[in-house]
């Protein structure tokens, strides 16, 4: 018996991914659980397990290649053993994806100029219904530039409603896409072209979006992490034996999270209406991961109620599945604030871009040695400093809250007594 | 003096066009006036059309259903028809749905006016009921002048047995024997009625099949059926004269390629068709354009040559239906106050009303053949349902017309009781654009007949269990 293996709902309002690999050709006999495809969608890399076991009779679909849910991926001659495990639930759907009702945002470059009053559109061809047809034309929308995200890409009216939104802040100069030139760089030189990974494409549009709509103020300061680095080496040595790798990320994390209980102003968001702030009850960390494919920020929830060991056990895990592409869009959701970490490569200081709908990201560089003048003691003495960055928005903190966060963070790394 | 009067809306003719984008024009907000020539509204629709003649229908399909208990061990006695009284069961019908919509007009201050309404100019109508004249101007007009029986060359109009649908639906009395000249859906639904009141019915087609917009196998059971019920059918035949004898009958001349002959009969019906109502509007004062065939040309906005004009319904062509008239009527309305409204409908049902009912909607096998549009069908006969075997309607099937590579609804088709009933759902498939699964995997309660519209897909999809397919992939598609 031959099976069709379709692309199953990926769930989080995922409804098109971009194939970066395909590990299965023609012929390959596959095991269920196998890898069969990668996908690079808007918010994660993901792989698509085999739900079946048997050997692939069709690959219909190439590097590269968008696809969208319910697409044919592959035609699969099933084993006769493991023929009847086949299961009724969608084929590959990870576990943990449950698909949500509301539709993702629409990329910018997937809009397009409206529909002109007096204008005729035939609309035979779009899936649409009736209602929603009507509500294009009351807000003036042409269907054929809206992708539909409901099932089997029907266009919902969330859609209409999303892409109105969208259109909205474009003209309310909130996002600018700028148009770049059309150059030939080859005529000076020889050149070569790379294609942008999707999550570089996708990053990148939002790291745009918020430099333009967050004023944002860097404040810089530094930590005496001297003592701290002898406890943290002692536990290290401790926690090696169970194969945990502590590292100076979770003192941090633990670090933020005191402050954020304490300013509680740095752990919010400002409600779509733009009045009011939303203070946050859990401390969820964004913790950006350098990947090959581009900057993804896992979350780590409940970081006040976990230990450094703890920690360092959940920043393993995730790191590592960042790397492999088996970050689940749910991992990606729902920070309070984010520390981004270059301590391990170098600099001194640096301007992190907060991630919104957060308020604040922490920006961590290179610790080092310094010759620090002790005036009680009237002696210079070898400290081990850590260079440290606070970004925040200005619509909701003020520089001296910034600067008491900075004061206060450095504060607590300074005094080993807090993490025992 | 003459009289005047002014509405931001005029509407012309009150029909289930007409009168829906008055009301719709009032409910958002405009002075409206509503002009008829009939003292009642409705329109042909309602007082001698699309009602009547369903209430005439009712009762020919019970007395049928009653005849056909004897094969089921349940005998009455010959029906006793009083005439009369069946008359007055329509007109009562039709009164109270005439009183509804005047009740409705009043409640929404829709003024309404009787008489003959006649372009002046592109901005100003003249309407007369007797020796009165009123001067009537507007901001927007909607015409709705709806369409009237067409006649035939060498018939007598004026003979009181030459009958039209309009004349037919009187019931004058019940004749022996009645002519039906037209196989179309006003000719067979009218000749049905006749031949269960015990009239001998004979029908002349000019083509050579009943029901020229149909295809052919959902026509047929109806044929079928109409061949046991009529005295004859006559396809690819045409009548050429028609002459009063001195007996009282009428003598009419049938040709067709292999001969020409005589009959006589008491009655006959003219059936060929409708024709727009444009030239009673004295349309060639106005700019108002009109196609070769006098219908009104109007874009998808309503929208006639001149520009605050508006017409819908019969008076702009095929096909000439209540149904879509009346969405027609709330777009122009819409479109009048500014709302974004467009006709884009994906499908008009058409119903024919006879026992058993045809209905379709969307594309037809023979469009597709005609327009070689790529379709594949998925059809389930009524004999194999349940249902459809407990009420004796094993000549009854449905079909639905796929797309097939997206495997979306295309179009669909069903003969058999219910069928224009049961035709909605497929027509909100192709309005939603559902496709085969989306049909099949809807739960359709058993036993119905509206199960078979499931079935239909799942013969499409391979995976159906309620018939046997040798041959058939029984994957999904």
């Amino acid at each position: 018996m031959i099976k069709d293996i379709i692309l199953p709902d990926l769930g989080e309002g995922i409804d098109a991914a971009e194939v970066s690999e395909v590990t299965v050709s023609v012929g390959d006999f596959i095991n269920l659980d196998d890898t069969i495809l990668v996908l690079e969608s808007e918010k994660a890399s993901m792989e698509i397990p085999a739900d079946v076991t048997g050997t692939v009779q069709e690959v219909a679909v190439q590097l590269g290649d968008e696809i969208t849910t319910g697409q044919l991926l592959f035609k699969i001659e099933l084993s006769l053993a493991t023929g009847e495990m086949e299961k009724m639930a969608p084929v590959g759907v990870e576990p943990g994806l449950e698909p949500e009702k509301r539709p993702s945002r629409k990329s910018i470059n997937e809009l397009s100029s409206p529909l002109h009053l007096g204008e005729t559109t035939s609309t035979g061809d779009i899936f649409a219904s009736p209602g929603v047809r009507r509500l294009s034309r009351e807000l003036g929308v042409n269907l054929r530039a809206i992708k539909g995200t409901g099932p089997k890409s029907r266009i919902t009216k969330n859609d209409l409603h999303d892409y109105i939104k969208i259109r909205l802040a474009i003209a309310a100069g909130g996002i600018v896409n700028h148009r770049r030139p059309d150059v030939d760089y080859s005529q000076w030189g020889a050149v070569e072209v790379q294609k942008l990974t999707k999550v570089k494409r996708i990053t990148g549009q939002r790291l745009q979006q918020a430099w333009q709509t967050i004023p944002h103020v860097t404040q810089f300061d530094t930590a005496d992490i001297t003592d701290l680095d002898v406890y943290r080496k002692a536990m290290k040595k401790n926690a090696a034996e169970e194969n945990i790798k502590v590292t100076f990320l979770p003192f941090l994390m633990k670090a933020v999270v005191r402050v954020l209980e304490e300013m509680p102003q740095f752990n919010s968001s400002l409600d779509h209406s733009g009045e009011n702030l939303v203070l946050k009850h859990y401390y969820h960390l964004g913790v950006a991961v350098d990947t090959p494919q581009g900057l993804t920020v896992p979350v780590v929830q409940d970081v006040n109620q976990k230990s450094v060991l703890e920690l360092s056990e959940a920043l393993m895990d995730v790191s590592t599945r960042a790397r492999n592409k088996k970050l689940k869009p749910d991992e990606l959701k729902g920070g309070t604030f984010t520390i981004s970490s270059l301590g391990g490569i170098g600099g001194t200081h640096f301007t992190p871009i907060v991630n919104p709908p957060e308020v604040a990201i922490l920006g961590v560089s290179r610790s080092h040695w310094q010759a620090v003048y002790d005036s009680v003691a009237d002696q210079i003495t070898p400290r081990y400093i850590l260079p440290f960055s606070l970004s925040y928005d200005h619509q909701v903190i003020d520089g001296a809250a910034g600067a008491a966060f900075t004061s206060r963070f450095a504060a607590i790394l300074e005094d080993v007594e807090q993490f025992k | 003096m003459e009289a005047k009067k002014f509405a931001q809306v005029v509407v012309i003719g009150a029909g289930p066009g007409g009168y829906a984008a008055a009301f719709r024009a009032a409910d958002l907000g405009k002075k409206v006036l509503l002009i008829d020539r009939d003292p009642t509204l409705g329109g042909v629709c309602l007082n001698r059309g699309c009602i009547p003649s369903k209430a005439l229908l009712h009762i020919a399909k019970v007395i049928h259903d009653a005849s056909s208990l004897a094969a089921l061990g349940v005998t009455f006695g010959d029906p006793k028809i009083d005439i009369e009284a069946i008359r007055n069961y329509k007109n009562v019908i039709v009164t109270k749905m005439n009183d509804g919509i005047a009740q409705m007009a009043r409640a929404r201050q829709v003024e309404t006016m009787q008489g003959n309404a006649s372009f002046q100019s592109d901005s100003e109508i003249r309407v007369t009921c007797g020796s009165d004249t009123v001067k009537v101007t507007f901001d927007n007009c909607i015409i709705a002048g709806g369409s009237s029986s067409a006649m035939l060359p060498g018939i007598p109009v004026d003979d009181p047995g030459v009958l039209t649908s309009r004349t037919a639906l009187d019931i004058a009395d019940i004749p022996q024997t009645l002519l039906v000249i037209g196989g179309g859906i006003i000719g067979l639904e009218l000749g049905q009625v006749y031949a269960a009141l015990g009239t001998q019915v004979s029908v002349v087609e000019f083509l050579p099949h009943l029901i020229p917009g149909a295809d052919r196998d959902l026509v047929k059971p109806l044929e079928h059926r109409l061949k046991k019920q009529f005295q004859e059918i006559r396809v690819s035949s045409k009548v050429t004269e028609v002459k009063r004898k001195k007996q009282g009958r009428l003598q009419v001349t049938i040709e067709s390629d292999l001969d020409s002959h005589q009959e006589t009969y008491d009655k006959i019906l003219v059936a060929v068709g409708r024709k727009p109502n444009t030239e009673l509007l004295n349309l060639e004062k106005t700019t108002v354009t009109m196609d070769q065939q006098g219908f009104i040309t109007a874009d998808a906005y309503q929208r006639t040559s001149v520009p605050n004009i508006f017409a819908i319904g019969d008076i702009i062509g095929n096909p000439m239906l209540a149904h879509k008239a009346t969405h027609e009527g709330k777009v122009a309305a819409e479109v009048i106050c500014g709302l974004p409204a467009v006709f884009d409908a994906r499908a008009i049902p058409s119903v024919i009303y006879t026992h058993p009912e045809v209905a379709w909607s969307g594309l037809t096998e023979m469009e597709a053949q005609e327009q070689g549009i790529a379709y594949e069908k998925g059809e389930f006969p009524w004999a194999a349902s349940g249902r459809g075997q407990a009420v004796g309607a094993i000549q009854g099937k449905t079909k639905i017309l796929f797309n097939p590579n997206t495997k979306k609804t295309l179009g669909i088709g069903m003969v058999g009781p219910g069928a224009g009933d049961m035709i909605s759902e497929g027509t909100l498939a192709i309005e939603l654009g559902a496709d085969a699964e989306d049909i099949s995997l809807t739960v359709h309660p058993h036993p119905t007949l509206s199960e078979t519209l499931a079935f239909s897909a799942e013969v499409f999809e391979g995976t159906v269990t309620d018939l046997y397919l040798p041959g058939k992939e029984k994957g999904f598609k």
